[in-house]
């Protein structure tokens, strides 16, 4: 693995962090302020090896030294109407992982949203925000409602794939005048995206739940990725198209490139920026007596030039989920499938493996929730056995959540 | 699903003129003429079972046509969705729209037949909509994306909902009528499901009208609103 070493800045990131919250708070004075907060608390048990946030090579959240009471998420929600065509979006985190700073920023923008005329809807979204790929994070906090460990693909983007910049959307409203279906397509340009790949390399695929915080860090104080980044003065871009059969069928498309110069180095922190691109395309489709299936599939690669060298990463994984609801509960099953390449002769950051997980998770009408999840990880992994220990890894979590959220918007 | 009380009573109101009328004629002695009879619709779906909530409209083809009066009508936000999610309403009605939920609404509609925007904040009454154009209006609402709601602005003297049993009823003077069946979810035209009829001699005329294609499935309401649609 390069030795990729990140000088932290701790108080450019504070301030930065600081100034979009007080932009929110400010907006949040203003009329039509919807607000939610949430405590998710976790119990539990696991034979992983050490988690990404204390450096290790494990692939779940919560490794073997975690058995016991943990914090799963604290969650501050704020959605506040700007006059009648904008609005602000926040939502901010804290995981007890000694983060960069106690609470992160996950998304934070701001939306013109005119009313949809002659059948067509536009949209545009300015800040930090995830682009349109997963079609499992559906519910409040880009959570999934199926499982409390996101699939591989959505737990990468929910760790290194970030829009900081702009996103436009134009949808045909077919479903509103007569017809069985909608479409849409998106496109977003953004910047501070050069350190996405890190953790694909290092790490690999995981399956959990921490999203990184908007210029947050992947991994202990002094040795985590920094997937946030921007010096290389590129910005990346994506595309994408959306189709829909009623309100029963998603079919996504995506194509993605950070646009980073790989030969570009911050001189600064000696961070290397990464040239990540990938396609993404999903599919959810939804049953009226309460089935859903979901499948998603990301193909792509992830360079970096430093001088007299080019390393290159290509990755790909899937996944299947089939859930039911009954009534209050849900029941889901996902298996995932996921594979990290190397062009290094030695296999130098090469993953491959595969997961279930299942889950039960139960919502009463308004403020709790409890959720229960079996997740099993086998994974070979090359750095694994480069720090010595075994390639070949089954790591097994169990994990009881329970969670209250109250807010203006919760009743 | 019934219509709302208002709607029923403008059902009634226009069941009771039909009758007033027929006795009017009876007095003047030219009874054979317009004497009322009942007209019968029952809707089914394509495998033939009774279609409920079909909207059916009936106009005389003989009598010039007789506008109904218009009505005042309430559509509410309630739960993040809207409260009836069908409305029919004479042409030249009022609709209010209040807001009960804790979270604002901006509602709209593109339709050709009344295009409007109506942010609904909370506790902020706004005044009724006024729709002066016959024809199907869908109703969103820019905030939440997955609201759906309709109005049927009708021209038709005669208009009501099937029941559970996909039937509906109203008492008319004899005479030649064209019956209008439509639907939210109806994926053949409305052309295609109206039929002309007589109502002749006898007590009661029946009309069956069964559609050649299947609804839409009915939209998933049971997910969470927390949820993207």
């Amino acid at each position: 693995m390069p030795n990729l070493p990140h000088i932290q800045r701790p108080l450019r990131t504070r301030c930065r962090s600081a100034a979009m919250i007080s932009l929110l708070a400010l907006a949040a004075t203003g009329r039509a302020a919807d607000w939610e907060m949430s405590l998710d608390a976790r119990l539990v048990t696991s034979d992983a090896g050490r988690s990404f946030m204390d450096g290790g090579l494990g692939a779940t959240r919560y490794d073997r030294n975690d058995s016991g009471v943990q914090l799963g998420r604290a969650r501050f929600a704020l959605t506040a109407s700007l006059g009648e065509l904008w609005s602000a979006h926040l939502d901010a985190s804290a995981w007890d992982d000694k983060d960069r700073s106690p609470v992160g920023v996950t998304e934070a923008y701001l939306q013109y949203r005119p009313y949809p005329r002659a059948g067509y809807r536009f949209r545009l979204k300015a800040g930090a925000f995830y682009p349109p790929i997963s079609l499992e994070n559906r519910a409040a906090g880009w959570e999934s409602p199926y499982s409390l460990s996101y699939s591989a693909i959505n737990t990468w983007v929910g760790v290194e794939v970030r829009t900081i910049g702009l996103e436009g959307q134009l949808e045909w409203l077919g479903t509103r005048t007569g017809h069985d279906f909608d479409l849409g397509l998106s496109a977003g340009a953004f910047g501070w995206n050069e350190g996405a790949g890190v953790v694909l390399a290092g790490n690999g695929f995981m399956l959990h739940d921490r999203q990184t915080p908007v210029f947050g860090r992947v991994g202990p104080p002094g040795a985590g990725a920094l997937p946030f980044q921007q010096f290389d003065g590129r910005a990346g871009v994506y595309a994408g198209v959306e189709g829909r059969w009623l309100d029963r069928v998603v079919l996504r498309v995506l194509r993605y490139d950070n646009r980073a110069d790989p030969t570009a180095m911050d001189f600064v922190s000696g961070a290397i920026a990464w040239q990540t691109r990938f396609n993404s395309a999903g599919l959810r489709v939804e049953s009226g007596t309460g089935w859903t299936a979901i499948l998603q599939w990301l193909d792509g690669e992830t360079i970096i030039a430093p001088p007299g060298i080019q390393l290159q990463w290509p990755f790909r994984a899937q996944f299947a989920l089939l859930s039911k609801r009954f009534g209050r509960q849900t029941l889901s099953a996902r298996y995932d499938r996921f594979e990290v390449d190397s062009n290094i002769a030695d296999g130098d950051g090469s993953q491959i493996g595969h997961a279930w997980t299942a889950a039960w998770m139960f919502e009463t009408r308004a403020h709790w929730r409890l959720g229960l999840e079996w997740l099993r990880v086998q994974s070979s992994s090359y750095n694994r056995a480069e720090l010595g220990g075994p390639p070949l890894a089954t790591e097994t979590q169990l994990q009881l959540a329970v969670r209250y959220a109250f807010g203006s918007g919760v009743r | 699903m019934r219509p709302p009380a208002r709607l029923r009573r403008i059902g009634c109101t226009a069941r009771r003129a039909a009758r007033v009328l027929a006795l009017l004629a009876a007095l003047g002695g030219r009874a054979g003429a317009v004497l009322a009879a009942t007209l019968g619709i029952h809707v089914q779906t394509p495998d033939g079972h009774a279609l409920a909530g079909a909207v059916v409209t009936v106009r005389p083809l003989d009598a010039p046509p007789r506008r109904p009066a218009p009505a005042h009508a309430v559509m509410d936000q309630v739960n993040r969705a809207f409260a009836p999610d069908l409305l029919v309403i004479p042409v030249g009605s009022t609709v209010a729209f209040p807001n009960s939920d804790s979270v604002s609404h901006q509602i709209y509609s593109f339709s050709a037949a009344k295009r409007f925007q109506l942010p609904l904040y909370r506790g902020k009454p706004y005044p009724p909509v006024q729709f002066d154009q016959s024809g199907v209006i869908t109703l969103g609402c820019n905030i939440h994306d997955d609201m759906l709601a309709y109005l049927l602005v009708t021209d038709a003297p005669y208009f009501g909902r099937t029941d559970a049993q996909g039937a509906w009823s109203t008492d008319v003077p004899r005479g030649r009528y064209r019956v209008s069946v439509w639907h939210p979810r109806l994926r053949e035209s409305e052309a295609d499901l109206e039929r002309e009829l007589t109502v002749g001699d006898a007590d009661r005329a029946d009309l069956q009208l069964r559609l050649l294609k299947s609804l839409q499935p009915a939209p998933i309401t049971d997910r969470p609103h927390s949820w993207d649609y």
